[in-house]
């Protein structure tokens, strides 16, 4: 009798959220809206990725960050929000933390916004209508380095 | 008011719907109209201010609102509620900032307020002085208009 065992499964894969002891990866995902904050959520913890916190601006997602340290692993984080911009927010969390991992999550027209944040140590950015599978490589590609 | 404005509304309209609805959406006959105008029910505005200046406007009827953001959502959203409100927002948000990146392509400088949302029932939009371009678009959710009431800054 042919058992579970006979046959490689791709199943056996490690989700790309997890390390390969099975630890996830902590992600903070920080956006004002809260459609764009669920399909990013759903997307990650789909892939074994574990989303600690959620935050709704920017003043909300530093301090949220702060709480977490050193227990998380990258934040996203919206570039226009109320009260504090992902810019400045990106900075103060660069600031608390020289190795913080933050991806930008920008609407197209932003370029000259999303350069700002790379250079101010961003690690990369994803461009709305968000794609599952961009999101997905350009997430483990900055926890890859 | 000039096509170029217009256009690329009407180009990111079409492309976003086709992306975040994954389905064909077909563009009716664009018409224009300098007196008010009826509201379908929901409503997401968007200010321009800047070298153009005006507003645009996406207009649908409730239960269009409503598979639109369940689509989007992939669950089925049972009423207007602060979920499917924003994801209206998002839809909004992401159809404007591709058409601006195209202004700007064009040269055109100006901002965007952020979108609001009305919802209601017999409601109207009418502008002074400037007049608005409605672009009809059919989806399998049903029909949304886009209204551009834009105009370059005397």
């Amino acid at each position: 009798m042919k058992t579970k065992e006979d046959f490689p499964s791709i199943n056996e894969r490690v989700p790309e959220g997890q390390r390969a002891d099975g630890t996830p990866f902590r992600i903070l995902v920080v956006d004002d809206s809260m459609f764009v904050a669920k399909q990013i959520t759903q997307i990650l913890t789909s892939e074994g990725y574990d989303v600690v916190g959620q935050a709704a601006d920017g003043l909300l997602g530093l301090e949220r960050y702060k709480e977490l340290y050193p227990n998380v692993d990258l934040v996203t984080m919206d570039i226009t929000m109320p009260n504090m911009d992902g810019l400045t927010a990106l900075s103060k969390i660069i600031e608390f933390d020289k190795n913080a991992r933050v991806i930008m999550i920008s609407a197209l027209g932003k370029q000259d916004l999303v350069k700002q944040a790379l250079l101010a140590g961003a690690k990369n950015y994803i461009v709305k209508p968000l794609d599952r599978k961009k999101v997905l490589e350009r997430i483990s590609h900055v926890l890859a380095k | 008011m000039r096509v170029e404005y217009i256009n690329p509304f009407v180009e990111s309209a079409f492309n976003v719907m086709r992306e975040v609805l994954q389905c064909d959406v077909k563009r009716g006959e664009l018409y224009l109209k300098s007196t008010s105008m009826p509201v379908m029910g929901v409503a997401a505005i968007v200010g321009l201010a800047g070298d153009v200046e005006g507003r645009v406007l996406f207009d649908m009827d409730k239960p269009t609102a409503l598979k639109i953001a369940s689509t989007m959502n992939g669950e089925d959203l049972a009423s207007l509620d602060d979920l499917a409100k924003a994801t209206i927002t998002e839809l909004a948000n992401m159809i404007t900032a591709q058409a601006v990146t195209k202004l700007h392509e064009l040269g055109f400088r100006f901002d965007l307020t952020p979108p609001a949302i009305f919802t209601g029932e017999n409601m109207e939009v009418s502008n002074q002085d400037v007049e608005a371009l409605i672009v009809p678009m059919e989806t399998p959710q049903g029909k949304v208009e886009i209204n551009v009431a834009v105009r370059e800054r005397a």
